[in-house]
């Protein structure tokens, strides 16, 4: 049971669609810019609300460095016109810093300290690569066996899971087949239309016959990852991309992607005062660790926790937003926690609506939130692993 | 003043996007030559998608017609129907499309009238007569036509043969010659208007002979290829092989060109295709286009046309070990004797095909060719042969074969009665070569090379049999070197050993040929008579399994087998350094000396006090390619095939590679990703990367910005020596020693042990690769120190030196030196 003063509640929660990186829509669009549109956009949705009372924005950004570094918070913020006043902090824990940010943001209304704020996530993979422009690990990672887990990059981790919990290639396939599915029926059906704020892609480009610098403008308003066509057959000619003889590969693997969220977090007071309506109720987060090697299994230890926390057993949720890093890592939570798959990413995961890393915990919460509500549900999740070894899970209420 | 006025080539049009209109655009694209590529308009959509598709086509072919993925980008993609305007900026056109009289004739008359006034227009016809395609243009541009016939692909093939119509005016042949020579880096031969010229004429003369003697010794077309192949010289595709690549379709119209252009012809019967060929091309069997032809591809296995059981069997054809041993004579006369004696059908056969072939070149000599030496050339060259024709004669001795063929004229074992000539068996007549030149039937006297100014440039042309050759005046020799000059003021130093390795006595000729260009000349340049440059580190005098007799061929699979070939060199250095025998003995410390000499030499090359000039061509590995990074340039032909492959044998760059790789990206960060230039170094030097040309090399980092590509190998001394002149003209100085060298140390390695911890994990690489490529990551970092430590070069030297005895010390890695030995091919331990 959490000790707070007060609740805490989702009054907005908007994302941008999401492009593939390196090379999709968003490509050249910087991630400051994908942020700053999307805090404009959640203080659109709550119009009673002076932008000057948001106490903090709080950013989640896993590789917070060159185009979304030097505290890309503040440099959003003001961006999207905020008054100077409202300050601005960037967040990092990989691929659960949206989400970490929309608990924090709570958090700071559930101590009865704020009354609102902003959490967010911006991630560009197209401008920004995993691991950042730098690498550069600690040479004593490889000093001792026990550590030499820090450098495993993602896939490996995902084929011990698979090797570990006896995930086969025909189910990652499957897995990740229906995962396109799901993604592009709801797409279809107009499922996301509520919580993407299209975006206008502005590119300046040298025309080289006339030598003139010409822009070209293109709205965004759909992700771009659902693949239509995405069958076993197709799947099962690729390679795999970690191991030698490995089971993971590129198509049953979360998308490399660029995108924004931003949720708008008030308390009761703040409600009253601007004015405005609840979409939901903020119970409870937690992370926890478990072994580098295996960090896609972060879920399993994050899930239970946060459930205790928030006294609900399994069964209450209606809604998982599972962030399917890679379906061998999915199917393992699924499997060990014995989750309903039905109610796991009904419309699609990662694997085909991408995983833009910091930003997808917020991207997901307002998957989630518009989606409880759309469908009349009560309780949901957002979870995650998260690399070198931990996991990350938080629970809604719709109202 | 200039005697000529230059002829100045910035644009190339090339008509007709196919395979070999395409693959001429990439070669003038390599040789930095813009070239316009036209194509039809497609019938929708972007009227250039059909060029476009072609030009995107030129990135998957193997062997690559470009030389690196981005050439292929510079070419400009033009229709007819848009882009005729841009005819009149280039000043040559190269027409090359189908072989239809009436589709060129259309072209000419569309294109005539958008031709720049001084621009040559050249067709790559390989079958139609020049002069009837000149009377489709109009006359006041006759005088700027001509053939000019490249062989596929374009790129690899050395030849070109250039074939005037009776208007063309001669400047305009001599004009395009020196272009194709120097800026393509082609053999041009001048050739007459008959049919087929005279490459295909005879080549495909003998493909035909071959295949009618398969059928009389009804020997298996695997066999044939195994007897025609490597064995007597000649591509290891050899006959059918050849056929398959080809085109059997375009054999067949080659073929039929002579069918219908020579009714006169002693061999005119012979002009067919034989029926099996035909009913392959009915079924859409045309060779290697279509996956299927005399062979194919099963699996793994490789199937070969069988016409007794009609149908694929596997290929498994093996010369008998009796006419094996015949053909390893040296002495020529000797073999030909035991061919022509033997009664084995496989020696008869062997007999029976060169009988033919030079049967068929003494009658047809007069008619297609103005002397013996454009014959063989134009045979080397276009199709791959070791010798040409009369060369081979001449070598089994003249008077005694002549005499042969007459008798088997009279015997009537020869595919025609024609008698031959009377040149031939002319009294005295000991061949067709001499050094004054070669024999020309219309003279009947000896013509000399041409004196072409281009010419000049090539002080060692492509030699014959019979002509005298004579490389200077010598400074000083030893059994591995020999440090010579031809009268001016730059000395070469060329090696004597087998493919160029270097042993510790090459090692000792190098630095006493140092000290003696410092003495008394300018410049140094080291080149050798023949490629490759240098098969790396050491070598096996004794005996030496690599067939140094085999060129790169561009129908072969020759790149794929350098780098094993390579380690294969490596691994024997290693033995001749007594390696195993210094570990069985405990003796590392004559091993680390050899190491220790070979960083002094290649240290001396780099700090001479007259510049030194690698002048490269074909394979540099190894030490070969350490001593290209350590001099003070490099000039290396376009088809340079260059690269550090000794972790494949369990080894790493001991003689300052990666020093020079360390010291390279420190120089070039410049405020920028030191990190990431070291990962780019680690990667080529650790998954041992050849370059498969000198532009790849460049991007490789094996060669610097400054260092030249020059296309043609025939203009690489001369290119190199002036190249020598020219830094000494300059007030060459070597570098100063720098100690400022900053390294990216502990964290560098971190970084690189991650991306290994993560191949190693995912079995993409053994233990042993791990530890070998740990090592490597240890010397290019600098070793254990914080990033950004300042260190020198003899900092690095040691490192790399110790490193290599740490790694030449494991049972793995002498496992692998061991097993290489033994079959020639790489471990994975």
């Amino acid at each position: 049971m959490t000790r707070q003063v007060q609740d805490a509640y989702i009054v907005a929660a908007t994302r941008s669609p999401v492009g593939k990186a390196p090379r999709g829509v968003f490509k050249t669009v910087r991630p400051d810019d994908l942020l700053a549109h999307v805090l404009k956009a959640v203080l659109r949705q709550a119009p009673g609300l002076d932008p000057a009372a948001v106490e903090d924005v709080i950013v989640g950004c896993a590789m917070p460095e060159a185009e979304q570094g030097m505290n890309v918070a503040r440099i959003g913020l003001l961006l999207a016109g905020l008054p100077d006043s409202v300050p601005g902090m960037t967040i990092n824990r990989f691929c659960s810093s949206g989400v970490q940010a929309v608990a924090l943001a709570a958090d700071r209304i559930r101590l009865g300290e704020a009354e609102v704020m902003i959490a967010a996530g911006a991630e560009s993979m197209s401008l920004i690569p995993m691991g950042g422009n730098k690498m550069a690990l600690n040479p004593e990672v490889f000093a001792r066996n026990e550590n030499v887990a820090i450098a495993y990059g993602m896939g490996i981790t995902a084929e011990k899971v698979a090797a570990q919990w006896k995930v086969s290639r025909e189910a990652q396939d499957q897995f990740a087949v229906e995962s396109h599915r799901r993604a592009l029926a709801a797409t279809q059906a107009g499922e996301f239309g509520n919580e993407i704020t299209p975006y206008t892609v502005s590119e300046h480009y040298p025309d080289l016959a006339t030598h003139e610098v010409k822009t070209r403008d293109k709205q965004v308003a759909v992700d771009e990852g659902p693949r239509p066509g995405t069958t076993m057959e197709g799947l099962a000619k690729l390679k795999p991309a970690f191991a030698a003889k490995g089971s993971v590969t590129a198509g049953n693997s979360s998308q490399m992607s660029d995108g924004a969220g931003a949720v708008l977090v008030v308390s009761e007071a703040a409600l009253k005062r601007f004015n405005l309506t609840p979409m939901g109720r903020f119970l409870g987060y937690a992370v926890a660790g478990v072994p580098p090697e295996i960090m896609g299994i972060g879920p399993i230890k994050a899930i239970p926790k946060v459930l205790q926390q928030v006294g609900l057993r399994p069964d209450d949720l209606d809604w998982i937003e599972l962030n399917e890093a890679f379906a061998a890592q999915s199917l393992a939570v699924i499997n060990d926690l014995k989750l309903d798959p039905a109610k796991v990413n009904p419309l699609g995961g990662a694997i085909a609506l991408g995983h833009p890393l910091g930003a997808t915990g917020a991207v997901r919460t307002a998957t989630l939130m518009h989606g409880l509500k759309r469908r009349n549900k009560k309780y949901g999740m957002v979870t995650m692993c998260i690399g070198t070894g931990m996991g990350a899970a938080g629970v809604f209420e719709a109202l | 003043m200039p005697s000529a006025t230059p002829f100045v080539v910035r644009n190339v049009a090339v008509l007709g996007a196919g395979v070999m209109g395409a693959q001429i655009a990439a070669q003038l694209a390599n040789a930095d030559v813009q070239p316009i590529l036209f194509e039809l308009p497609a019938r929708e959509g972007d009227p250039s998608a059909n060029v476009r598709k072609a030009i995107e086509g030129l990135k998957k072919l193997d062997p690559s017609p470009i030389s690196s993925g981005a050439r292929a980008d510079f070419i400009r993609a033009a229709n007819y129907d848009q882009h005729l305007e841009l005819l009149r900026e280039c000043d040559v056109v190269i027409e090359a499309i189908s072989e239809r009289m009436d589709w060129k004739k259309a072209l000419y008359e569309k294109v005539a009238p958008h031709l720049a006034e001084h621009a040559i227009f050249a067709s790559n016809t390989s079958g139609l007569s020049i002069n009837e395609l000149s009377r489709a243009m109009p006359e006041s541009l006759r005088h700027r036509f001509c053939g000019v016939h490249f062989f596929n692909p374009p790129r690899y093939m050395h030849l070109v043969e250039l074939i005037p119509c009776q208007a063309t005016e001669p400047a305009i042949l001599d004009r395009l010659e020196t272009f194709l020579v120097t800026n393509l880096g082609k053999g041009v031969i001048r050739a007459k208007d008959t049919p087929n010229f005279i490459a295909n004429r005879v080549g495909v003369f003998s493909m035909l002979a071959t295949m009618h003697h398969c059928k009389e010794f009804g020997l298996g077309f695997d066999l044939v290829d195994a007897l025609t192949g490597p064995l007597i010289g000649r591509p290891k595709s050899a006959t059918f092989r050849t056929a398959d690549v080809v085109g059997l379709d375009t054999l067949d119209h080659v073929v039929k060109t002579m069918a219908d252009t020579l009714p006169n012809d002693p061999w005119y019967r012979f002009y067919a295709s034989p029926d099996w060929l035909k009913g392959l091309i009915e079924t859409g069997a045309l060779g290697q286009k279509t996956k299927r032809g005399i062979y194919q591809k099963v699996g793994k296995e490789i199937q070969v046309l069988d016409l007794q059981q009609k149908n694929y069997r596997p290929s498994a054809g093996e010369a008998d070990d009796k006419v094996k041993e015949i053909l390893k004579n040296r002495n020529v006369a000797e073999r030909f004797a035991a061919l022509r004696s033997n009664a084995d059908p496989q020696a008869q056969f062997l007999w029976a095909c060169y009988r033919d072939v030079f049967h068929y070149c003494a009658v047809h000599l007069a008619e297609i060719a103005d002397n013996a030496r454009d014959v063989d050339l134009a045979i080397r060259w276009g199709f791959g042969w070791n010798q040409g024709p009369f060369e081979i004669w001449q070598a089994a001795g003249w008077q005694t074969v002549a005499g042969w063929i007459a008798e088997d004229i009279a015997a009537g074992k020869t595919m025609v009665k024609a008698a031959l000539p009377g040149w031939v068996t002319e009294s005295g007549r000991a061949g067709v070569h001499a050094p004054q030149g070669s024999f020309a039937p219309a003279t009947k006297n000896y013509a000399a090379r041409s004196n072409l100014p281009v010419y000049k440039r090539q002080p060692f042309p492509d030699g014959l049999l019979g002509e005298s050759r004579s490389y200077g005046q010598t400074v000083f020799e030893t059994d591995a070197v020999r440090l010579w000059h031809m009268g001016d003021e730059v000395a070469v130093l060329s090696f004597k050993s087998k493919m160029h390795t270097i042993g510790d006595d090459v090692l000792e000729g190098t630095q006493r040929a140092i000290e003696e260009a410092e003495r008394g000349f300018r410049g140094l340049v080291i080149w050798q008579t023949e490629p490759p440059f240098s098969v790396g580190a050491n070598l096996q005098r004794a005996q030496d399994r690599m067939k140094s007799n085999e060129k790169p061929s561009a129908l072969g699979s020759m790149l794929k087998k350098f780098k094993k070939e390579a380690q294969s060199v490596v691994l024997k250095a290693a033995r001749q350094l007594n390696v195993a025998d210094a570990l069985m003995a405990g003796k590392l410390a004559q091993v680390e000396e050899v190491v220790v000499a070979f960083q002094q030499t290649t240290q001396a090359l780099k700090y001479a006090m007259v510049p030194t000039v690698a002048a490269v061509d074909g394979m540099a590995f190894g030490g070969g390619c350490e001593f290209i990074m350590h001099s003070a340039r490099a000039v290396a032909t376009l088809e340079s095939y260059i690269g550090l492959v000794e972790v494949g044998v369990g080894l790493l760059p001991a003689a300052g590679g990666c020093k020079e790789f360390a010291l390279r990206a420190a120089r070039e960060t410049r405020g920028g990703n030191h990190l990431a230039l070291i990962q780019s170094a680690f990667q080529t030097i650790a998954m041992a990367q050849v370059g498969k040309s000198a532009e790849q090399a460049k991007e490789l980092g094996y060669l610097r910005p400054c260092d030249r590509i020059v296309m043609n190998r025939f203009e690489l001394l001369h290119v190199a020596k002036a190249e020598a002149i020219a830094l000494a003209e300059a007030g060459y100085r070597p570098p100063l020693k720098a100690a400022d060298i900053p390294v990216v140390g502990r964290t560098g390695i971190g970084h690189l042990q991650m991306i290994l911890a993560n191949m190693k994990e995912g079995s993409f690489i053994s233990d042993h690769d791990h530890f070998i490529a740990s090592r490597v990551a240890r010397v290019l970092c600098g070793g254990d120190v914080e990033p950004g430590s300042l260190v020198d070069e003899d900092w690095l030297l040691e490192l790399e030196r110790q490193t290599f005895m740490e790694l030449i010390a494991t049972e793995k890695t002498q496992a692998r030196i061991e097993h290489m030995l033994k079959t020639g091919k790489p471990l994975r331990n």
